[in-house]
């Protein structure tokens, strides 16, 4: 008794001080708009129609964005843009963190990881622009370097196929960054004994992979999934200072049209029905991946 | 400077516009600085837009606060973010005095009671320039800019009209010594001379990005002068009509003497592709004038030649667009009325000299008739002529025009791309377009067909 009387000598309520400011900012910038959009997402709720009131509407906006077709296709587009990125993503990064983790060069391998951060540093939108130099018809990067193997230039921006591709080689350049730190970390925790032991026993790098390190990477590969699937369904700044969505519809990802319905017709209502929806996706998504991929290393 | 604006003008101007009784029959002397003082020290809050009008205004604006004590802070705003920004704010009941209104926002705002009409405030003398005399602005502009259901809100601020610019040396050594006065002309006459794909050389460029810059510089275009229009009378979709047909084909057409990915140009673009001679012409809005004519973004020189748009099967119908400036709702009484100071000032005649030297485009008629301007400016004849006969709803001006804009850009884009037909496309539009004007209420009687 006298023992518990000294560990609650801070007093019973202590910790819950030194917590509530984060949760207090949680529930503040978190929580409070969620729940703001699920009341909202059940009202008419049109900001340039607010002579009309916000009246309930019981599921008419949820009704109205899952029979959208324009929701589905956009919807479908983002999952084909996670499809394209991901594995490339996964797998550049992969192989930078192997690179990374090789022993040696230790100068060059700090500059290299920080130099990994630059494209996680570089704002989204600035990525976009960027994005729109580079795949320039004229004069960007990418059709120069085309030039010089005699390829005449290709009208990546005004083209659909072009457009996609263009969306997606930004989002690669600036997530495998990403993927490679998350997998070096995850090569850092094996222990040294037994990477060192696995290097004496088989010269195969493949073996010393699969069999020693791949059971220290599906954490990190689960959190990466989750984190990028999140995002990808956010994916707004750069894709629209690229090509708004266009040309057609051919860039036109999910937070893209939720961002019309919101901010352009300003239907407040289906949009925040819409973001819920994708809400309700990711969740799903993140229990999905955890099953599947994530594994406790014994 | 300062005494300019503090002794305006002692001529007898008749104060012509009924409905502002207050408004003497002799005009006065201004004297800014008496009228604002009441309001010294006021704060305005604005959006500008990185354009060169507003730039312009920027250059004048220490004079006025020097001269009244009013503050106005801008915030430069991508065109893209201002109706967003300026609805959330109305909305949310922020701080913004003055609201910027693009001439598609004007039935929204008015509608939605954001902004104020004039009237309010123009029969206070004590705050009205006795030569505020809005008969003094072209009416096409006053009336699309800044009226809505028969009530003046906002006063033309930044003011455009569709031009023909174009490179008069590359015109000249394909055998033209003029500009194409028509657009079979330009299609069919200048466009095979002027494109030499192998040189990458192209006879016209129409800026056609997904967004406004589709829905209303590209698609609008193609529609009015060829006789087609989006809506009939009865605010049906009017896309199907022969003459909307044959318009959105014409474009088609078109396009063959058009740089390849034109879907992908924006105005940056087109002014770009003139600039540095990759492209013969563009139509494009009268307040590029000033990018174009710089030797720092502009390799054009002395090339640079003018013109209004050409003229289709209905006549010269050029593109219309521009923004006033309205008193917001919202605002204070004593912010609404230094606002009212300020937007008299900033659109008025004393200084339509020095904002049109400044790199802006009055609207005000009486400037244009200035030889020296004449002379200066080359975009100023054609501008003027194309703004004599115009339509104010070459977009429509009503509150669902946004969302209509949105399914413009998105069909029309596909219309350029092959990836659906003129016809199916236009079918589209239609359908989409006429669910959205029967949820506003507009075939069942509930709202005036205002456009």
């Amino acid at each position: 008794m006298a023992r518990q009387t000294s560990r609650l000598a801070y007093g019973r309520w202590t910790p819950f001080w030194f917590l509530a400011p984060a949760v207090f900012a949680l529930a503040l910038i978190g929580v409070y708009p969620t729940l703001f959009a699920l009341v909202t997402s059940f009202r008419q709720y049109n900001l340039t129609r607010v002579r009309e009131g916000f009246p309930f509407v019981g599921f008419d906006n949820y009704v109205n964005a899952l029979t959208d077709p324009t929701f589905w296709q956009t919807l479908g587009r983002t999952g084909l843009f996670f499809l394209c990125t991901m594995p490339i993503e996964a797998g550049l990064g992969l192989l930078a963190a192997l690179m990374l983790h090789q022993p040696g060069l230790t100068m060059l391998r700090a500059l290299a990881r920080v130099s990994l951060v630059i494209p996680l540093a570089t704002t989204y939108a600035v990525v976009g622009l960027l994005g729109r130099l580079i795949f320039n018809r004229d004069f960007g990067v990418v059709n120069a370097v085309l030039g010089w193997f005699g390829f005449a230039p290709l009208d990546w921006l005004g083209n659909p196929t072009g457009a996609f591709v263009a969306i997606a080689t930004m989002d690669i350049w600036q997530w495998t960054p990403f993927c490679a730190l998350i997998f070096l970390s995850g090569l850092s925790m094996v222990p040294v004994e037994i990477e060192e032991a696995a290097r004496l026993e088989t010269g195969s790098r493949w073996a010393l992979l699969t069999h020693v390190q791949l059971p220290y990477l599906w954490p990190g590969l689960t959190a990466m999934l989750i984190l990028r699937s999140a995002d990808v369904l956010k994916l707004f700044d750069s894709v629209f200072t690229m090509t708004r969505g266009g040309p057609g519809a051919a860039t036109e990802l999910i937070s893209i049209y939720i961002q019309r319905v919101g901010f352009r017709v300003f239907d407040m209502g289906v949009a925040s029905a819409q973001a819920l929806l994708l809400l309700v996706l990711t969740i799903a998504l993140a229990r999905l991946y955890i099953r599947v991929f994530y594994r406790e290393v014994d | 400077m300062l005494s300019f604006l503090r002794n305006v003008s002692a001529a007898a101007l008749i104060m012509a516009t009924a409905g502002f009784a207050a408004a003497p029959a002799q005009a006065e002397t201004w004297d800014i600085a008496k009228a604002a003082a009441p309001y010294k020290g006021t704060q305005l809050n604005v959006i500008f837009l990185d354009r060169p009008g507003y730039r312009a205004i920027e250059k004048l604006l220490p004079d006025f606060e020097k001269a009244t004590g009013i503050k106005v802070n801008y915030e430069v705003v991508p065109y893209e973010n201002t109706r967003q920004k300026e609805v959330l704010n109305f909305t949310g009941q922020g701080d913004y005095s003055i609201a910027l209104v693009d001439l598609v926002w004007i039935g929204e705002f008015a509608e939605n009671g954001w902004i104020a009409p004039i009237d309010k405030f123009a029969s206070d003398a004590s705050i009205t320039d006795p030569n505020l005399n809005l008969k003094g602005f072209f009416p096409l502009l006053l009336d699309a800019f800044g009226t809505w259901g028969g009530k003046v809100y906002g006063l033309p601020f930044d003011n455009y009209s569709g031009l023909l610019f174009y490179n008069k040396c590359m015109l000249k050594s394909a055998g033209f010594d003029k500009p194409p006065g028509t657009w079979n002309e330009l299609k069919d006459v200048y466009g095979p001379k002027l494109t030499d794909k192998a040189k990458n050389q192209y006879a016209y460029a129409l800026q056609s990005l997904r967004g406004e810059t589709q829905s209303a510089d590209s698609f609008m275009r193609s529609l009015w002068p060829h006789g087609g229009s989006l809506l009939d009378k009865t605010f049906h979709s009017n896309l199907m009509s022969k003459e909307s047909q044959f318009g959105l084909n014409f474009r088609q057409e078109l396009m063959k003497y058009m740089p390849p990915g034109i879907v992908s140009w924006d105005h940056a673009e087109a002014v770009n592709g003139l600039a540095q001679g990759q492209v013969a012409m563009i139509t494009e809005w009268s307040a590029f004038y000033p990018t174009l004519t710089d030797p720092k973004t502009s390799k054009i020189g002395d090339c640079l030649g003018v013109a209004p748009e050409p003229a289709g099967e209905a006549g010269r119908l050029p593109a219309l667009g521009g923004f006033s400036l309205a008193i917001a709702s919202q605002a204070p009484e004593k912010e609404q009325k230094a606002a009212w100071i300020f937007i008299q000032w900033a659109t008025s005649d004393a200084i339509a000299k020095d904002y049109v030297d400044a790199g802006g485009v009055s609207g005000r008629t009486a400037i244009y008739e200035d030889p020296s301007i004449k002379a200066k400016y080359s975009f100023v004849e054609p501008m003027v002529a194309s703004w004599q006969k115009g339509v104010p709803e070459f977009r429509p001006r009503f509150p669902a025009w946004p969302a209509i804009s949105e399914i413009i850009a998105e069909f029309g884009s596909k219309m350029m791309l092959g990836e659906t037909t003129v016809e199916q496309g236009s079918k589209d539009i239609g359908t989409r377009m006429e669910a959205i004007l029967k949820k506003e209420g507009y075939y069942d009687g509930k709202k005036p067909l205002l456009q």
